[in-house]
């Protein structure tokens, strides 16, 4: 017996990007999707958040890069990637044959270069822009993540740069983070995701020094940080009224709910993605089945932070 | 005069499957060594010598990653890993019974490679560097080639034994070396290594410690190029976050023509050229123990 769907799963970012699902893959955990595409279907996800895209190539850290913790992973990767050239002219128009929505999470180290950057992604294939201004493992990498005045002033020049939806994704390392949030919202942005990893430290007491080279530090990622972002997704809720993308930690269905119930709009599956390739797929049809068992019509009906209403 | 360095390859994902096996059997070994055997058709089936899969070490997120083994040995739908207990992960692994189910994601990364001349292979095998000769070994006897496994360990319990390389096949020759003298030559397996390069070796295949592939990469690179054979491989670790390409994190140091540069153990690996290996870069970093 067939019964009628009551969910209706889509979700409005802004600008014309209408996610097909809410339930997305984040940036540096799914490449630019070509590796998953033999193992998982990726049409079915509600996007594809690239890997953090740079003016130029960069090859990346030294190694050691990546590091296991108590249910989560510390990494130290510093944006290898191909450039935005590359990006543009190699995988955009393979993106453009894609029903997935392809976001390009972009990080640069002035406002020019991120300029520059959007301009040159104003093209077919390219959903949407996630503006990285929070990557804990490059030089001034969190310098405009962790000023909210200095993150408007970038969201403002990138918001005049491009047509596109422009998502900003918040560090979690910082005192305030609806302070920043606001701050984009002000600016000009769509929408923002919450969050990026935590900087966290292993220590090797044999060698008596850190795991990872440098300083020593990395991003958190995985089930270890959920609570963490949480936590920053219902402030980023109560200080704006943008849609939030609630990222940190999710490999369960139930993960991802939790994420809705503390005031996101959308999801995206990380670390999960890299021991289990179906990962975001399983989280999809858990939460559309948890939301046609409660007869929800929309998931943002599990919300338990309000956001300000618009002055 | 340095040798052009051969190219890197990258690995076929097409052929990759998520796949949830059961564990045949649990062998301890001297030394420490585990051999965990499990029937997993479809990495059986796809699987080429030097490949590798990721194993989940458990249900939940502690540990959280999945752990990266070399494919062992193949019989029928069984596939089999050699490792010791180095961490929480390999612990786990070796805990599990007969009938307990383990997660597979594999074939992955790079296999060796065996040239068409007929002749010799040539195996150097460090401690747990033995992991991926018994497939490999077998593969090159079925392709008609003659096998020397030159293979070293610091005791003599810690040496994978050799009817386990041979599984049956006494066409596979093998001449151990321990740190300590307690079987075979005393001292190091590369010191083994120049006796038995000629010129009737087709390909030498190595895996091993960083300091041990570095002194065979040293061996090769003083060699009279005559001798010399046209594949020289080593099957490299690295700290791996997926094994498939996208976490960016299993680094290795390589320069193959493009320049010194990162090259990704998973995907361009862990089968590389050794000539297309920076030892110098390599030999810096801290050893990856798969915990």
């Amino acid at each position: 017996m067939s019964r009628e769907l009551t969910l209706d799963p889509r979700v409005d970012l802004g600008r014309g990007l209408l996610l097909p699902n809410p339930v997305g893959v984040a940036s540096g955990t799914f490449g630019y999707g070509f590796e998953f595409e033999h193992l998982v279907d990726i049409q079915r996800l509600g996007a594809i958040y690239t890997k953090g895209t740079t003016p130029l190539p960069r090859a990346g850290n030294a190694p050691p890069r990546v590091a296991e913790t108590a249910a989560g992973m510390l990494n130290s990767i510093g944006l290898h990637n191909p450039g935005v050239e590359h990006v543009a002219t190699a995988y955009a128009p393979r993106f453009a044959g894609w029903r997935v929505p392809v976001v390009v999470n972009v990080a640069a180290a002035t406002v020019e270069e991120y300029v520059d950057c959007l301009r040159r992604l104003e093209i077919d294939g390219v959903a949407g822009i996630e503006l990285n201004i929070s990557c804990p493992n490059i030089a001034n990498g969190l310098d405009f993540g962790r000023d909210a005045a200095a993150a408007g002033r970038l969201v403002q020049a990138c918001r005049a740069a491009t047509s596109r939806c422009l998502i900003v994704k918040l560090s979690p390392n910082v005192t305030d983070i609806g302070a920043v949030a606001r701050a984009v919202e002000a600016a000009g942005a769509d929408a923002v995701s919450a969050v990026n990893t935590y900087i966290g430290m292993k220590v090797n007491l044999g060698s008596g020094r850190p795991v990872l080279p440098g300083r020593g530090t990395g991003g958190l990622s995985g089930p270890a940080i959920k609570p963490l972002a949480l936590a920053a997704v219902a402030a980023v809720r109560a200080a704006v009224s943008l849609p939030v993308v609630g990222v940190g930690g999710i490999a369960e269905p139930a993960d991802a709910l939790e994420f809705f119930v503390a005031g996101a709009d959308a999801v995206q599956v990380g670390t999960a993605n890299f021991t289990e390739p179906g990962a975001a797929i399983r989280v999809l049809d858990g939460v559309v089945a948890y939301a046609e068992a409660h007869r929800l019509g929309r998931l943002t009906e599990l919300r338990a932070v309000p956001a300000p209403q618009p002055a | 005069m340095r040798r052009v360095p051969d190219r890197l390859r990258r690995s076929d994902l097409t052929r990759t499957v998520d796949e949830r096996g059961e564990v045949v059997a649990v062998d301890e070994l001297d030394g420490g060594l585990v051999e965990l055997s499990a029937r997993l058709p479809l990495l059986a089936e796809r699987t080429l010598p030097g490949q590798f899969a990721q194993l989940r070490c458990g249900p939940g997120p502690v540990p959280l990653l999945r752990r990266p083994f070399s494919v062992a040995w193949v019989a029928g739908d069984v596939c089999a890993f050699v490792f010791e207990r180095v961490g929480e992960g390999t612990r786990r692994l070796a805990a599990l019974h007969r009938g307990d189910p383990l997660d597979s994601l594999g074939p992955l990364g790079t296999g060796f490679t065996l040239p068409p001349a007929a002749g010799r292979v040539l195996i150097v095998a460090g401690g747990l560097g033995c992991a991926p000769f018994p497939l490999a070994a077998c593969w090159a006897r079925r392709s008609g080639r003659e096998v020397t496994v030159l293979s070293g360990a610091a005791t003599a319990a810690r040496l994978y034994p050799p009817e386990r390389y041979r599984r049956g096949d006494g066409g596979i020759s093998v001449i151990e070396a321990t740190d300590d003298g307690s079987r075979g030559h005393r001292g190091l397996v590369t010191d083994l290594v120049e006796a038995h390069l000629d010129a009737s070796v087709v390909a030498l295949w190595a895996c091993g410690p960083n300091p041990m592939l570095a002194t065979l990469a040293g061996a090769i690179g003083r060699a009279d190029a005559a001798l010399l054979p046209s594949v020289a491989e080593a099957s490299l670790e690295a700290p791996m976050g997926c094994g498939f390409g996208t976490c960016l994190g299993c680094a290795l140091p390589v320069d193959d023509g493009d320049g010194r540069r990162w090259a990704l153990c998973c995907t361009e690996g862990p089968v590389m050229p050794i000539t297309a290996v920076d030892w110098e870069r390599l030999r810096e970093l801290p050893p990856a123990h798969v915990a």
